[in-house]
């Protein structure tokens, strides 16, 4: 079966899941990418380190969660 | 009162006096509202020094105090605004607000067009000061509005509508900023973070 999403779209999900919550089919369509796609699990391990440190960085209420858990 | 802590507080703080104006400066526009932030988050600092916890670093904390700071700020603006009927001072929509800057990226499918590493996270001290140095300079080449914009969200967690209705933009074209904020990011520090 294709991908029905591209890496390009990847990305774009990957930015959107910061303000809202990815629908059902948005969140399978990029699982599934990622995991088929080894350029994109790269660069999703990119984004999710980026996003951490940035959590980290500026003191967000993000980066509490991330260090309570 | 401890002021032998204060003292030490208002040092290092002191240190990072030029980071937090160019923070405050982002938001506000205006370089004597951005110097008062500044001067008022050091001195609530200096003032709490007792409350400051080591477990959080000093940066992260003055980061906060400047947050609320500038929270105030923008919130007297936005009143003022209204009182004028005036329009957010910044309202043109005219940026290059497309996402067409990455395609370069991607191949004419969509796909990406060479490989990328996997990230793990620093895990040392000195690995992650070396990260947030490289963050901190990526940050400063941010177009000026990207970076208005994407920090509103990051660090003031503003929501998307009150963002737009701040920067008197369109939703569709926030998304595309804190889109391209994302994806310039990712690729600086794909090109600066040396990792070993």
């Amino acid at each position: 079966m294709t991908n029905p999403i591209t890496c390009k779209d990847s990305t774009w999900l990957v930015s959107e899941s910061r303000e809202r919550t990815l629908s059902k089919e948005e969140l399978e369509n990029l699982e599934r990418h990622i995991a088929e796609c080894s350029f994109c699990k790269g660069a999703s391990s990119q984004f999710d380190v980026l996003f951490k440190q940035l959590d980290s960085y500026l003191g967000n209420s993000r980066a509490e969660k991330d260090n309570s858990g | 009162m401890d002021t032998r802590l204060q003292k030490t507080v208002a040092e290092e703080a002191a240190e990072y006096r030029p980071l937090l104006y160019r923070m405050a400066l982002t938001q506000l526009k205006n370089a004597a509202a951005a110097e008062d932030a500044t001067q008022e988050a050091l001195l609530a600092a200096i003032e709490k020094a007792e409350s400051f916890e080591r477990r959080s670093s000093l940066r992260t904390w003055l980061f906060s105090i400047l947050r609320f700071k500038i929270l105030d700020v923008m919130r007297e603006q936005s009143r003022a605004r209204k009182r004028n009927s005036e329009l957010p001072a910044d309202g043109s929509d005219t940026e290059d607000c497309d996402i067409s800057t990455f395609d370069a990226l991607f191949d004419e499918s969509g796909c990406w067009a060479d490989t990328k590493d996997v990230w793990t996270n620093p895990h040392t001290v000195a690995e992650r000061d070396a990260f947030f140095k490289v963050l901190e300079a990526c940050m400063t080449r941010l177009p000026e509005r990207t970076s208005r914009a994407f920090l509103m969200r990051e660090w003031l967690e503003l929501e998307p509508t009150e963002i737009c209705q701040e920067l008197g933009i369109s939703t569709g074209n926030l998304r595309i900023l804190l889109y391209r904020a994302r994806m310039q990011l990712r690729l600086c520090l794909d090109v600066h973070w040396e990792r070993d």
